[in-house]
């Protein structure tokens, strides 16, 4: 192995080890109270090392995000193919599985919600709002509900995509504050599905 | 801000207008607000301190802490006398609307015009929103609440004047609205859309969400 080739292999373990250190510590002490210095102290690596593999502490997080999300859309992916019925309960239950998965790290995903508006955040991190996949699973959700005849395709799927991701983000606030659960959650969401789709139907 | 000299009050004794010394706190008060609301916009809520806050203010740390709590005490003062005079707008121009689609978008469209040259504070605005401590008390200001309040108002009268259906479910759909009034601020914060771009965007959301409960 060239020592180019080393390097690289070392950085990429650096990179894992202080991922999986600041998933812990945000977990058990929440996003603004983890300091890089704790993060560095837990994945035993310099802080200096932090900064050269992350740009900021909304870089990690963003990051730590992305990895957990990769786990939610795999098990997505299996998932759709198989969703049948109207638009409404299709899309009703891409989110009854993203709650489900969330709320067993709600402060996790509210500190990602909040990052979104972080002044120091890199252009490239991905904050909640700016997650395509979902965006994505929305879109082609629509695709289909256009295809099978239940909704209108003169809808811009742009702006439904946005009302539908602003009714998610509002019931998060219902974990966030009022401490309601994943059913809770998801019957929320499903009125509001509902009322939504049912401004969709071909006219 | 009324400035009444101590001098021309008229009528009973007792009844005192603001002395000397009220005044200078007022105006103390004024040049710290000033100080602040540019130092929030230019280093969001996180990046502004009240030392930087009384630097540029020219006066001492001491003398800021003596007229406010701490900074999510300033940034709530600056927020609250913005959204009270926001709400008002709303108001006013929802009452000039034609049709409940329009009023909406009135509401919406004054939002949106109200922070387009100060999106760093409407950034920062939702930054503390979201915070934990913070959070908690600064989405519990008044005029928060009455933006969603205006729009229930709005949708209720659709109903009476038979706009909309009986079964228009309008406490769900004031809901609604005012949550998509807000999420449509990023697109403004983070792309840098235009008032026209934002205005569009609404006027399709609204279209959406009130087709429901016109079939009613």
């Amino acid at each position: 192995m060239s020592s180019g080739g080393r390097r690289q292999t070392q950085k990429a373990a650096t990179r894992q080890r202080v991922l999986a250190a600041a998933r812990d510590l945000f977990v058990a002490q929440g996003y603004e109270a983890a300091t890089i210095r704790q993060i560095a102290q837990l994945a035993g690596v310099s802080v200096g090392s932090v900064f050269t593999t992350f740009a900021s502490k909304g870089q990690i997080l963003s990051e730590v995000m992305r990895e957990r999300l990769d786990g939610l859309y795999a098990e997505l992916d299996g998932v759709i193919p198989h969703l049948r019925g109207s638009t409404a309960d299709r899309l009703r239950s891409i989110f009854a599985i993203h709650f489900a998965f969330e709320i067993r790290h709600v402060r996790l995903f509210l500190a990602h919600i909040a990052a979104a508006y972080d002044w120091t955040l890199a252009p490239d991190a991905t904050p909640f709002g700016r997650n395509q996949r979902l965006k994505g699973l929305i879109q082609d959700c629509l695709a289909k509900g256009v295809a099978g005849g239940d909704v209108d395709p003169h809808a811009d799927p742009r702006a439904v995509i946005d009302l539908i991701m602003a009714a998610y983000a509002w019931t998060y606030r219902l974990a966030a504050w009022e401490a309601a659960g994943s059913e809770a959650m998801t019957r929320v969401m499903d009125q509001q599905i509902g009322l939504i789709v049912d401004g969709l139907k071909p006219r | 801000m009324k400035h009444v000299s101590p001098t021309a009050v008229t009528g009973e004794a007792r009844v005192k207008g603001p002395t000397r010394r009220a005044l200078a706190k007022q105006q103390t008060r004024n040049k710290v607000i000033a100080a602040a609301r540019k130092l929030f916009s230019e280093n969001g809520y996180e990046g502004a301190t009240i030392r930087d806050i009384a630097a540029a203010a020219g006066m001492s740390t001491g003398a800021v802490f003596a007229n406010f709590s701490d900074k999510s005490d300033l940034f709530r003062e600056i927020m609250f006398s913005d959204f009270s005079t926001l709400v008002a707008d709303m108001r006013a121009a929802a009452a000039r609307a034609r049709s409940i689609e329009d009023a909406l978008l009135k509401i919406f469209s004054t939002g949106y015009a109200f922070y387009q040259t100060q999106m760093p504070l409407a950034r920062a605005a939702f930054s503390v929103s979201w915070a934990p401590q913070e959070g908690e008390l600064f989405r519990k200001l008044p005029p928060l609440g009455e933006i969603q309040q205006l729009m229930l108002e709005q949708l209720t009268l659709a109903v009476e004047r038979g706009e909309l259906g009986q079964e228009a479910e309008v406490k769900l759909r004031a809901q609604m609205l005012h949550e998509a009034y807000l999420a449509n601020y990023p697109q403004a914060i983070f792309e840098g859309w235009s008032l026209e771009a934002l205005q569009a965007r609404a006027r399709d959301q609204i279209r959406i969400l009130l087709a429901g409960a016109r079939r009613g």
